[in-house]
This record gives structure tokens, C-alpha cells and sequence, in this order.
């Protein structure tokens, strides 16, 4: 099964993808890439509902009705057409200012716009329902999820908005979720997280508790990781314009544990939910990540709901 | 190299700025995009672990943009080499010029300037060349060329010493400028051996106000002359002189007789109370009570003094100042002169508004030259009288021909006639006289009056009008004038024409006298001649030139002055000096010019005794050491070595510093070269910043 995993020599760098300006272009490059890369991949087609046949009730279309069904058997079947899916799959983009951040030459918010598109086009090619909410420190865009021509480019347009806001603030768009969405489905959430945890929890339980099944991608930087800066400077907050005059070289070990226990504490927080948590740094390959998305997904025991029954 | 400002050099220390800057540069500036400074936490500044500089040549670049600054505002210069020290004496040439004047006389002053002469002798006793020189109103020669050549140089001081000695300062004025040209030439002179390379003249004097340097204004000094001043300082300073104030032309009788005298006081005196009274002719004591003079320093007061009724030079002393040199006046009695006029007119003294009328008046009595009046009619006139008429003739009528003929023999022999030729018989009187029967005139009037044009300002008649405020003779007009033609006479010469062109003033030069035509009459209706103010001074030009008045033994002497003799020589004549020495005069001279001492003079041997009083220069008294800087003011090549205050040479030094420093502009040398190095220090920051950044970005890379 791990061995299926794509030939890194021919997987994209981030650095190269991103110089492609249209992000259309560079989902469709990562998703092609990556159906490349899985041509012997025991998982095709994993995601896709099977077809079924539905006994003829009076009132369904005609048009529907499978006639060599009929001719075989003489009965009346309705087919359930590929592109009718029950897979409602929401992403949740973070477009806050504090995305804005990339020591790679791009940003986190365009790593993880690119991310979303080709989660976008990948399902949308299998035939599920894509929407897209983005949100900084409230709704941005809300995109309900459709699988219809043309729904693609108005995510990918909406997902092409640069960064803005001046906070990051998961609770108020979390919770205007769980009041538009209905309907139980998949939601992807993918944002930096750096921000206090203490209502993040709750607001995560909510939208677990509707029924959806939850992913969350926390996109980091490098730098943000490492913390490798060799000179002392100004530190400003890019959401809030906040300075601080910092040495890295003194600051770095505070800096990385208390990173560290923040990472902690929300991947705690995401153990305890159920929520798939997936930590993802920009100078990684997407194939990888959506591969490594892909293949955590095909395991239901993976599942985990944790404490719940 | 030397600083004009050198207090901008402290601007130098700004150089510690950019190093300080360098030191404490923390990262302030840049700043750090993060994504959130949640885990941050800020660090405290601590700048020791910074204290290090980081940019070797933008630093020194930067304390050199400065350094160089301030070096540039110090004003640097490099100063001008000494001037040559007069160590190479072998090719020295010095000309000490001693001043031996009268103010030279007060106390102290004439061993200092000894001992000052004979200090500057052993100074440069190895010159090549020096001469000692002595002036007062000339120069004369102490220590010739020839005579320091010729003395081994060990015993040169001690020649020196032997003229100064026997030199004492004489009592005559101060003419430094004539003896420091003549010095000027001396040095300048070319001699037989090699030319001297420094060529110096050491003026060793009091230096005082009234040493007479106007003449050097206008004088160019040769090249190489260097003149060392070498002041003879007298203690204690100031001086109260007493000067007599000549006024020459008055005849009052003696009973009456005053003397004006002024007590001249310097700037530079202690004393202010005076007194001035006769003495007595043995020197002991006043002549009666002396009168109290306050004169405060730096004024002069006029004492009008009675001039006592006794024969012989008086003597007249100020007291109260220890400078005895110029406390004494002499005054000689001023003998009365007398002149001979003959008037020849129609008119008598008391006809008013006629040319007699007028005369008289012109020499009013009591004045000098006193007047021996004698007034014809033409017809009472004898021959025996015109022939006898050598002194001055003023004819108003026609004359018959036989007066004619004997004022004639008076002209031959020496008179003047002085002819108003208002009238065409006048004018036939004059042509008998000069011996042209037939000169011809027609009378002339102008409208509205002639005017004198065309005066001959240099015939003595007219000199005293030479100066152009007196020139104007415009205002004066002729109603009525002879147009007479003096072509046919040769020898006339026109003194003055009118705006016509006619004769006006006419000199016809006679055996040893001579006529003068003046064609037109003094009646104020004839002209406006005798009411106008050229009248009166040009009687008495004519009364001078007719050589009616005796011009000797009228004036003031000063020592130094030549006195005139009178006419009266004969054999054995003798001048007694002052000191009682007697001077055997040459027959036939007419100056005597051994005047060294001030004094009475008396001359010995003539028929009646002639007595000259002799008094010292006034302006000996004015003792205020100034021509010092007057000398630097007239633009004397003066050497620096000057024993000047303190003060005075700081500001010779800063103008001389002064000097250099504008000459050489090494400021703006200094400042291009600050600019240069500022423009290498942006060039120098610009490449490091582009190198800083593409380190960052390889480094983010």
C-alpha cells in the first residue's frame, strides 16, 4: 500500500508549482500529476459511490429507466447516474492575514489556495460535490457544494482572493457553518491555527457533531517550524501590525517550545474530537499531501470519533 | 602646516559619532514579517554583543568625510618661510639711520638712542657693509661705507662708539621722510664688491607726531629694502612746548607791542599747569609775574603776552615741563619798514570817489610797510621829483612832456609807475613816457561793462589770485576803457586781457623799472575796480613787486633756516651766534646759514646792529610716539622684527597667517576632496546594502 505512494522524482516542488500564476492551472498540474503517478494505485477509484439500480417507482423519469436492463431481465431499473453523488465535501479556507506569511517565495494563503483547488478539482473530477467557505476573521465567500459546470472555476475565483482581515477568528465563520450546512458531508479545514485554542474546541465539536466528517490541514511555514532568522530585527505581527524587538538567537529555543506545545495542544485537541489532523509545511510536495489525504481517507478505522458512541 | 581657525579642528571630534553609530547600530530598522508573534517574547537590547563594527571602510570612509571636514573649516596653511634671517652677514647691507633732532634733547632720550645705535652695531658687526647716518632737517654721515670696511670687525664697535660720542642731537627739526629716501638711495647704491643680498635700514628714533612723513606718500620704496624700526623710548613720556605765533605785519608802536605765543601740550602728558613769562636777560627769573597757563593733554591754549620795552632778543619761558628743549621762545624786536609812494592826479585826499581817495585807504596807517605818502598835481610835479621817483608811481593825469621826460630818468633807474590811462590823453602821455609818441587808442565801452579775461596768474602781480577760490575776476566790470594798440612796442607784455581781447594790464619794462598800463580809471564810474576785493591785494602785490619794501629781515626764523642779510654790507662782518661764538661773514653773501642753535643772532660790523631771533620748529614739540604707524600706514616695507606688544604681534601673526591662508585656498582642496570621499562612501554603502541583500535572499531562499 505505502509502496504505491508516488515516485517522488516526478512529483512537483511547491516552489516551481507556484510560479504557475493561474490556479486553475496548478491544481489541474498537481491532480494530473498525481493520477500519473497512480496509474497502479489499488485504491482507483476508492471514493467513487457504486452505481446502484433502483427498482422503477412511478413518478422517476423515464429517461433514466436502463433499458438493456429491461431487455434482460424485464423488469424496470433506474440508473443512478456516475455524476449523482452523495459525497458533499466543503472546504474551509483560511484567508486571514496571518496566512499571508512565506519565507518560500510564496505564501502560506497561496499554498493553501493551491491545496484546496486541487482538493476541489480532484473531487470534482470524481463527481462529488465540492463548495467552498472562506473566512478570515469572519464569511468571506461561501460556494454551497454543487458538482455542476462551471461551479470549479467560481471556487477556483473565490480561492484566488489575496489574504486580508486582520485576525484569524475560527469560531464565528465555524459556527455559521454548521448553521448553513445541513446536510452531513465532508469538511475540510485548512488554516495556519495559530491562534489561541481555547475556543476552537468547542466550536470543532459543534460541527463534529452535526455528523460531518472533519479534516483539518494546518499549513505552516518552514521558518515558523524552525525559526532559523540570523539576524535581530523587528518582529511585526503581519495581522496586526504589532512589533517586537526580537534577537532570534536568544529567542529561538522559547519560541520552539512554545510552538511546539501549541502544536501539541491542538493535535490533542484533534485526537480528542476526531477530526483528522494533518500537518502540512508549504515546501511539501501537494501530490504528497493529497496522497497522504487520500490513503489516511480510505482507512475508516482511521475514523477515529473518538470518545463518542 | 599651521590653522587659521584652529578651533574647528574640535569639529574633528565628531569623528566619534559615525564610530559610536557604527558601534551601537542595532537591527532597529529592519524589520521581520512573521506570521504571528504569539510565541514570541520581545529581547532585551543588548548591545554589547553588537559592540563590534561591522563595516571596516564605510567607517573610515565616514570619520574621513569628517576629519576632512573640520580640517577644511580649521583654514590649514603652510606657512611662508621666515623671512631670511640676517645670518648670512658676510652679503648684508645696513644703513643705521640715527635721528638727531631737537626732540631728541629731552631727558634719557639721547643715551638711549646711543646705546641703541651702538646694541645694533655690535648686532651686525660682521656685515659686509653698514653706515651710521644722522638726520634732522638733513641727513649727515656718522660711520661711512668706506670707513666700516676699512676697521677690522672687532674694532668696528668700538669706531662707532667714538663718532657717537662726539654726536649729540642738534635742535632742528624732523625730516625723517627726505632722510629715509636719501638712506633708501644709500642702500641701493652699487659698489665695488658683490651686491649685498639684504639690504636693511634701521631707523633708531623717537618716533614723534611731528616727524614729517607726509612726503613719503607718493614715495616707491626700491625692492629689497627692509626697514627695521628700532623706537628710542624717553621716560617719562610727554612734552608741553611753547611756539611763537609769527604775525609779522603789524606796525604798532612798541609801547603797544603784543606776542602771541601757544603752549602746545601732548596726549601723552602728566602735567597740565604752566607758566610763561619773559625772563630776565641774565636767565635768573621772570621779568615780572609769569601768566598761568592749564593746558590739558593733547589741547593747546594762545597766550597773548605784553612784549616788554626793552632792546634786544627776549626771551620768553614756559615752566612746569621737565622737557626743557622747546620751553623757551625768542623774539626780536621786528624792525618798522618803510615805503615811498608818488602819487601823481588831479585829485586830492579829500575828494571823495577818486583814485587818491581810494589809495590812501588801501594802506591804512598802522600797518606794515608804513606808507611815506607823497601826492602831486601833474603841473606841480618837478622834474628834480620824477626823476628822483624809484620807488612806486601811480599817475592818474596827463603829465607835461617835461615831467614826462624825468619820471622817465626815476623809471631808467629802478621805479615802477603804475599809469591809468583812462583817457586819450593819458594814453599820449603814456607813449611819451615808454617812447612810442604815436600809440593809439580810441575809447571803448562795452554794453553791459568788459570783463577781465586771460590774466597771467604766474606774473607776481596776479600770483596771489593764482588759487582758484581768488581767481574770479568776473565780477568786476569796466564801464569805460581805452582800446589801446600796443603792437608797435615790443617788449610790452600783457598781463590780463578783456573778454574783447584788448590789453588790459599792460607791462612795459623800462631800463631797470618798468610801466604798467592800465587802460581804464579807478573812478566807480569807470569801473567796479576799486570797490572790488582784488584791489587791495593787488596794491600791495605791486607795492611788493615795485621793490618799495624791503623784503629782509622781515619773518620768523627756525634753526635750520637761512637768514637773510640786509643791503648794508661792508667790510667785517661778523654773525654773533647764540652760545657768543662770532662767524666772519663773506662780503657780497646775502644768506647766512649756520643756524644751528636757537637763539638771537646778531650781526656785527654793519652800521646799525641787526638782530634775528631763531626759534625751534614748532612741530618738534609734538613728542607723541605715532609715526611709527603712520611709517606702516605709508606703506614703508617695514620687517616684522619690530619689539611690538604682545598683542600687536598676535594680530600681525593672525594677519599674516591671514594672508597666507588666502593665498594658498587649501580649504577648497580639503573640501573637493571631502566630496570625493563622500561620494566613495555612498558608492561604498550602496554596495554593501546590495550585497546584504542578496545574502538575505540567498539566505531565504
Amino acid at each position: 500500500m505505502t509502496s504505491a505512494a508516488p515516485n517522488s522524482g516526478s512529483l512537483v516542488s511547491p516552489a516551481a508549482l507556484m510560479r504557475i500564476r493561474n490556479l486553475e492551472l496548478r491544481a489541474r498540474v498537481v491532480v494530473e500529476g498525481f493520477w500519473a503517478g497512480l496509474h497502479r494505485s489499488p485504491f482507483h477509484g476508492f471514493s467513487v459511490e457504486f452505481t446502484e439500480y433502483r427498482q422503477y417507482t412511478p413518478g422517476d423519469d423515464p429517461r433514466y429507466v436502463d433499458w438493456r436492463v429491461y431487455g434482460r431481465s424485464d423488469r424496470y431499473y433506474i440508473k443512478k447516474f456516475e455524476d449523482e453523488t452523495n459525497l458533499r465535501c466543503l472546504l474551509l479556507v483560511d484567508q486571514s492575514r496571518s496566512m499571508s506569511f512565506g519565507s518560500q517565495g510564496y505564501t502560506k494563503a497561496q499554498y493553501a489556495a493551491t491545496l484546496a483547488a486541487t482538493l476541489a478539482r480532484f473531487l470534482d473530477q470524481q463527481g462529488d460535490a465540492v463548495g467552498l467557505l472562506s473566512f478570515d476573521q469572519r464569511v468571506r465567500d461561501y460556494l454551497p457544494a454543487r458538482h455542476r459546470p462551471g461551479h470549479l472555476r467560481q471556487l477556483m475565483l473565490a480561492l484566488e482572493k489575496p489574504a486580508g482581515g486582520t485576525a484569524t477568528d475560527l469560531v464565528q465563520p465555524l459556527e455559521h457553518v454548521s448553521e448553513l450546512v445541513r446536510k452531513r458531508g465532508m469538511m475540510v479545514l485548512i488554516s495556519d491555527f495559530l491562534l489561541p485554542l481555547d475556543r476552537v474546541e468547542q466550536t470543532l465539536s459543534r460541527l463534529l457533531a452535526i455528523g460531518h466528517e472533519l479534516t483539518v490541514f494546518q499549513v505552516l511555514d518552514p521558518r515558523e517550524i524552525d525559526f532559523k532568522f540570523d539576524q535581530a530585527s523587528l518582529f511585526q505581527d503581519v495581522e496586526t501590525g504589532q512589533t517586537l524587538y526580537v534577537d532570534p538567537a536568544l529567542a529561538r529555543q522559547e519560541y520552539l517550545r512554545r510552538f511546539e506545545a501549541h502544536r501539541e495542544a491542538f493535535a490533542a485537541v484533534c485526537r480528542r474530537l476526531g477530526a483528522r489532523l494533518r500537518p502540512v509545511v508549504t515546501d511539501q510536495p501537494l501530490e504528497l499531501v493529497l496522497f497522504d489525504f487520500l490513503r489516511e481517507r480510505s482507512r475508516p478505522s482511521a475514523r477515529v470519533r473518538g470518545g463518542r458512541t | 602646516m599651521s590653522f587659521l581657525t584652529p578651533l574647528f579642528l574640535l569639529g574633528g571630534l565628531a569623528i566619534a559619532g559615525p564610530i559610536l553609530f557604527h558601534l551601537i547600530r542595532r537591527a532597529t530598522k529592519d524589520r521581520t514579517a512573521f506570521s504571528s508573534l504569539l510565541f514570541l517574547k520581545p529581547t532585551p537590547p543588548r548591545l554589547n554583543r553588537r559592540s563590534r563594527i561591522e563595516n571596516w571602510l564605510l567607517l573610515a570612509l565616514r570619520c574621513l568625510a569628517l576629519g576632512l571636514l573640520a580640517l577644511g573649516f580649521a583654514r590649514p596653511f603652510l606657512p611662508k618661510a621666515k623671512a631670511i634671517l640676517p645670518s648670512s652677514k658676510q652679503s648684508q647691507r645696513i644703513v643705521l639711520l640715527l635721528d638727531g633732532s631737537a626732540s631728541l634733547q629731552r631727558p634719557g632720550a639721547t643715551e638711549a638712542a646711543r646705546s641703541q645705535t651702538l646694541a645694533q652695531v655690535r648686532q651686525f658687526s660682521d656685515a659686509q657693509e653698514l653706515a651710521v647716518l644722522t638726520f634732522d632737517r638733513s641727513s649727515r654721515t656718522l660711520v661711512s661705507y668706506a670707513d666700516w670696511k676699512a676697521t677690522p670687525p672687532s674694532d668696528r664697535a668700538a669706531l662707532v662708539e667714538g663718532r657717537l660720542n662726539d654726536w649729540k642731537p642738534g635742535w632742528s627739526g624732523t625730516q625723517m621722510a627726505t632722510a629715509l629716501m636719501g638712506a633708501a638711495e644709500t642702500l641701493m647704491e652699487t659698489g665695488t664688491g658683490a651686491e649685498p643680498q639684504i639690504r636693511q635700514l634701521v631707523l633708531i628714533s623717537d618716533f614723534q607726531e611731528g616727524s614729517h612723513l607726509e612726503s613719503l606718500q607718493s614715495y616707491e620704496w626700491p625692492k629689497g629694502v627692509e626697514l627695521v624700526l628700532n623706537p628710542v623710548v624717553v621716560r617719562p613720556p610727554g612734552n608741553a612746548g611753547l611756539q611763537l605765533i609769527t604775525e609779522e605785519n603789524s606796525a604798532t608802536p612798541a609801547s603797544n607791542a603784543v606776542v602771541r605765543v601757544r603752549v602746545s601740550n601732548t596726549a601723552d602728558h602728566t602735567r597740565d599747569q604752566f607758566e610763561v613769562g619773559w625772563l630776565r636777560p641774565d636767565g635768573n627769573g621772570f621779568q615780572g609775574a609769569p601768566t598761568k597757563a592749564y593746558v590739558p593733554a593733547g589741547q593747546s591754549r594762545t597766550l597773548v603776552l605784553p612784549l616788554p620795552e626793552v632792546p634786544g632778543v627776549q626771551r620768553l619761558q614756559l615752566t612746569g615741563d621737565p622737557a626743557l628743549f622747546d620751553n623757551t621762545v625768542y623774539v626780536a624786536p621786528v624792525p618798522v619798514t618803510r615805503a615811498r609812494v608818488l602819487y601823481v592826479g588831479a585829485d586830492d585826499t579829500a575828494t571823495p570817489r577818486q583814485p587818491q581817495f581810494f589809495l590812501r585807504r588801501a594802506f591804512p596807517e598802522g600797518t606794515r610797510p608804513v606808507i611815506d605818502w607823497t601826492a602831486r598835481k601833474p603841473d606841480e610835479l618837478t622834474p628834480a621829483e620824477a626823476a628822483a621817483a624809484n620807488g612806486l608811481t601811480v599817475v592818474t593825469a596827463p603829465l607835461p612832456a617835461t615831467t614826462t621826460r624825468a619820471l622817465r630818468t626815476g623809471v631808467d633807474a629802478g621805479g615802477t609807475v603804475l599809469f591809468l590811462a583812462g583817457s586819450p590823453e593819458a594814453v599820449a602821455s603814456v607813449g611819451e613816457l615808454v617812447g612810442t609818441p604815436t600809440l593809439a587808442s580810441q575809447k571803448a565801452s562795452a554794453a553791459g561793462g568788459a570783463l577781465l579775461g586771460e590774466i597771467d596768474f604766474r606774473h607776481p602781480l596776479f600770483a596771489p589770485f593764482a588759487d582758484p577760490r581768488f581767481s574770479d575776476f568776473t565780477k568786476i566790470r569796466l564801464w569805460k576803457h581805452q582800446q589801446v594798440d600796443f603792437t608797435s612796442l615790443t617788449n610790452a607784455r600783457v598781463l590780463a586781457r578783456l573778454d574783447s581781447g584788448d590789453p588790459g594790464l599792460v607791462e612795459i619794462p623800462l631800463g631797470r623799472g618798468r610801466v604798467i598800463v592800465m587802460p581804464w580809471g579807478w573812478t566807480p564810474e569807470d569801473s567796479q575796480w576799486v570797490l572790488s576785493t582784488k584791489f587791495v591785494p593787488f596794491l600791495y602785490a605791486l607795492l611788493e613787486y615795485s621793490g618799495a619794501v624791503p623784503t629782509a629781515t622781515v619773518g620768523s626764523y627756525q634753526v635750520g633756516d637761512d637768514l637773510p642779510l640786509p643791503d648794508l654790507l661792508g667790510n667785517n662782518l661778523r654773525m654773533q651766534l647764540p652760545d657768543g661764538t662770532e662767524v666772519a661773514l663773506t662780503p657780497g653773501a646775502t644768506n647766512f646759514s649756520g643756524t644751528s642753535l636757537p637763539g638771537s643772532y646778531r650781526l656785527l660790523g654793519s652800521s646799525s646792529p641787526v638782530l634775528w631771533a631763531v626759534n625751534l620748529e614748532p612741530s618738534e614739540s609734538r613728542t607723541l610716539p605715532t609715526a611709527a604707524d603712520d611709517l606702516e600706514r605709508l606703506g614703508a616695507p617695514l620687517a616684522r622684527d619690530i619689539p611690538a606688544t604682545a598683542d600687536t604681534q598676535a594680530r600681525n601673526e593672525h594677519l599674516k597667517a591671514a594672508e597666507a591662508e588666502g593665498q594658498q585656498k587649501l580649504w577648497r582642496w580639503i573640501l573637493g576632496a571631502t566630496f570625493l570621499i563622500l561620494i566613495l562612501e555612498s558608492v561604498a554603502a550602496g554596495w554593501s546594502a546590495r550585497k546584504n541583500q542578496s545574502k538575505l535572499q540567498e539566505a531565504t531562499a
